[in-house]
């Protein structure tokens, strides 16, 4: 066993560290704090931070130098986003651009794709959305109906998708398409098509926090490039399924990282109440400073599993699954721990400094939900490591 | 960075297994386990021989040198199969021994370690049994005059280790034997005895050195309660899953359930963390003692709830027989519920970690 950084990867995250705190102008819950922000600004904050980051280098971390990459390893890339979540510095914009998309590319696009499409990913000059959740396609993804049909050199695209999140400012979807409505997962291809075209329409949905960070997006005959095709035609299933797969890793340590600054907040917080004392609040504060160490242990695991080499199997599911569950208990907690003020929003008057547990309490409730549900990830623990006989 | 045993200690781990298996099946150790002693001296006198005595201390002291991660190798196998007897009280016991020094504490340890003499650790007082914040024991004039209760195997020790005001005092049994009276648990194959003390004894060091000596040997009864709580989870899943593709309802398995399938998962969970939490823990141990304490605190506050659910849920996965004698899943939950209570509580470990970590 050896649960060690080495010397050159604590002296990559002292480097991030100190590069973190001369260019982070102030963390992201200022932002969020500051009147004059409205979700555009926040989002051009977001896009303008995710620049900084791209010009230092620190984005695409595992991937290739040839493609804009760092070419790092999977721990640096764990420590990157320990030190970003840690920081507390905005969430990149192209989120799901450069966790999904990009390694679609690089591992099943052509080499014209990477070159048109990566640098202007990075950099945040062209914003990605993730199209692959319909009406009726969620967690039983495959029976998506958004249809691709050919026409000439193109294909043109029909059907709804939803929960876009970032559909209102993004420029590029990366589509789950179907192109064979005879073949279930044979039948789904994977297409880059984009925004700003006659045939595409984005509506914003209002979430339960009152903001629509994610929409709809409505397609009457879009256009898609054949060349705009990642891998092959039918080719979509296998390639969203391993690229779900492939982003698991690097949330390791972003998250207990993210939580040791959420339970300090809030042992703080109990402490300017006067409750740190009484047992019930302790045992409370003491469970999940135990479980998040645990997540942690996992995560190191996970970590020393992907530097020697293995490939992430179905047993990301438990990370997915430990850290959604924990951040409800976590901000339940916190809501009844810190009482009413805890409840106020970020620009309530009265409302707490430090951390939003007003709006955590709410955005916790989605991490169970996208991704895989819990459900998802349960079923796939119990068929693909336990190997459960199929559900009745 | 590297998860997995190096070579020495899977090869430990490995053999270990392989003995475990084969000398402590759980179909033969049922009868030790309801035998009047609860061990099988033979078998305790050949974990003296294999080295398995020596696992806490140091090369230098007549140890294994294998470190806390060997020790939570061995006893995560130990607890596979449920292994019955003092094993983590002699653990204990000789980690005191080796704590407080000194040429009596030495010759003993040597004993214990070569599996010669059962040596236990003599500390609850009281009905409420708990571990007393302030010993009533006292060491007078050569004598250990008091009442201990929630002795470990004290019916077949050759010595205790008593706690007492004084500091620790080794009490060699009586030729009559002590005078123990049984205090049978809810775990079957866990022997307790309350023992009145009025007996000559040697003082092994001063209370101020016992009390060091004591709080080592705890935070190791953290971590070495956890991983035989590994083993026990590790088992009980497999138990469990073994059943669910096995047993049939309504003409189908009832593993194809998803109420049993998603009971499964969340026990997985809890198995795996629970891998991950002692392991990091004793290798945090071996090389990281700054965090050591933090860590091994936090491994026992989890495995305290993780052992509940997963061994209690095996129990009901099984159904009727799961409530019967003969089937398995009660002996692991049983032993699950020793580990929680007797090796510092859930309640302690999490106070202990809350206040490693500054809170
Ligand atoms: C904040 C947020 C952002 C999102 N962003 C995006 C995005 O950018 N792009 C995108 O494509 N999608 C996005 N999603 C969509 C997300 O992936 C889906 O919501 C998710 O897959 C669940 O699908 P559904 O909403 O249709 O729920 P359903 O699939 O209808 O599920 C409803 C309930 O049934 C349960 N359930 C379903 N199937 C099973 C089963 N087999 N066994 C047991 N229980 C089951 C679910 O767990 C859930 O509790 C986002 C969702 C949220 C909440």
């Amino acid at each position: 066993m050896d649960l060690q950084f080495k010397p050159e990867h604590e002296a990559f995250r002292r480097e991030l560290a100190e590069w973190l705190q001369t260019h982070l102008a102030r963390p992201w819950i200022e932002e969020l704090r500051d009147p004059a922000n409205d979700p555009d600004r926040l989002f051009e904050i977001r896009r303008r931070w995710q620049a900084v980051l791209n010009e230092a280098g620190y984005l695409g971390m595992d991937w290739p130098r040839e493609w804009g990459g760092r070419g790092a390893t999977a721990i640096e890339k764990a420590i990157y986003t320990e030190e970003t979540y840690r920081a507390d510095a905005p969430p990149i914009p192209n989120v799901l651009g450069i966790s999904l998309l990009g390694p679609a590319l690089i591992h099943h696009g052509s080499e014209e794709l990477r070159r048109r499409f990566i640098p202007k990913m990075l950099s945040g000059e062209e914003i990605w959305c993730q199209g692959f959740s319909e009406p009726d396609a969620g967690s039983d993804l495959a029976a998506l109906r958004t249809r691709a049909e050919p026409d000439g050199e193109d294909f043109r695209i029909t059907g709804q998708k939803v929960w876009t999140t970032f559909g209102l400012w993004a420029d590029w979807i990366f589509v789950l398409a179907r192109t064979d409505a005879s073949d279930r997962y044979g039948g789904i291809t994977f297409f880059l098509v984009p925004i700003h075209q006659k045939g595409v329409e984005v509506r914003g949905i209002k979430q339960i926090s009152g903001e629509s960070e994610f929409g709809e997006v409505f397609f009457d005959g879009a256009v898609a490039r054949r060349e705009h095709i990642v891998g092959k035609i039918g080719e979509g299933w296998r390639i969203a399924m391993t690229v779900l797969s492939y982003e698991r890793g690097a949330m390791s340590l972003a998250y207990p990282a993210q939580y040791d600054g959420y339970l300090e907040d809030l042992v703080a917080g109990c402490r300017e109440r006067g409750i740190l004392g009484r047992p019930d609040v302790r045992e409370k504060l003491g469970r999940l400073l135990v479980d998040n160490e645990v997540m942690r242990a996992n995560g190191l695991r996970n970590l020393a599993g992907f530097a020697s080499g293995e490939k992430p199997g179905p047993e990301a599911s438990i990370e997915k699954l430990f850290w959604s569950e924990y951040a409800k208990r976590l901000a339940d907690t916190a809501l009844e721990l810190l009482g009413p003020q805890a409840h106020l929003v970020v620009r309530s008057p009265h409302s707490r400094p430090g951390m939003d547990w007003a709006y955590e309490a709410q955005w916790c409730r989605a991490g169970t939900i996208y991704a895989g549900s819990s459900e998802i990830q349960r079923n796939i623990l119990s068929r693909r490591v336990l190997k459960l006989p199929e559900a009745r | 960075m590297r998860f997995e045993l190096d070579e020495d200690r899977a090869l430990l781990k490995a053999s270990a297994r392989e003995w475990f298996e084969k000398a402590s099946p759980l179909a033969e150790s049922r009868k030790v386990m309801e035998g009047p002693d609860g061990l099988d001296r033979g078998l305790y006198a050949q974990l003296g021989e294999l080295g398995y005595l020596g696992l806490t201390l140091p090369e230098s002291a007549g140890g294994s040198g294998f470190g806390a991660i060997g020790l939570c190798a061995v006893l995560h196998e130990a607890g596979r199969v449920a292994f019955p007897g003092p094993f983590l009280d002699l653990l204990l016991a000789a980690r005191a021994l080796h704590r407080v020094g000194g040429a009596e504490a030495e010759r003993r340890l040597a004993d214990l370690v070569a599996g010669r003499s059962l040596v236990v650790i003599a500390r609850s007082e009281g009905v409420l049994g708990c571990v007393p914040s302030e010993t009533a024991a006292r060491f007078d004039r050569g004598r250990v005059i008091g009442t201990k209760t929630f002795v470990p195997f004290a019916a077949a020790a050759d010595s205790l280790l008593v706690t007492t005001r004084e500091g620790l005092v080794l009490v060699e049994r009586p030729a009559k034997g002590f005078e123990a009276t049984p205090l049978p648990v809810i775990d079957h194959a866990q022997r307790f005895a309350q023992i009145p003390l009025d007996l000559p004894g040697t003082l092994l060091a001063d209370a101020e050195r016992s009390g060091d000596a004591l709080a080592d040997v705890d935070r190791l009864a953290a971590l070495a309660s956890s991983a035989v709580a590994l083993g026990l989870v590790e088992r009980s899943l497999e138990l469990s899953v073994a059943y669910l593709k096995e047993r049939k309802a309504f003409g189908v398995p009832i593993g194809s359930f998803q109420a049993l399938q998603h009971r499964a998962a969340d026990m997985l969970l809890r198995v795996e963390s629970t891998r991950s939490a002692v392991y990091r823990a004793a290798w945090a141990a071996d090389h990281d003692p700054e965090r050591a304490l933090f860590l091994g605190a936090s491994a026992k506050a989890w495995c305290g709830e993780a052992a509940r659910f997963v061994c209690g849920e095996t129990i009901q996965i099984f159904g009727g027989v799961g409530y019967t004698w003969e089937y398995d899943p009660h002996i692991y939950w049983k032993r699950a519920k020793t580990l929680e209570q007797f090796y510092g509580t859930t309640r302690d470990a999490i106070e202990t970690a809350l206040e490693a970590a500054g809170i």
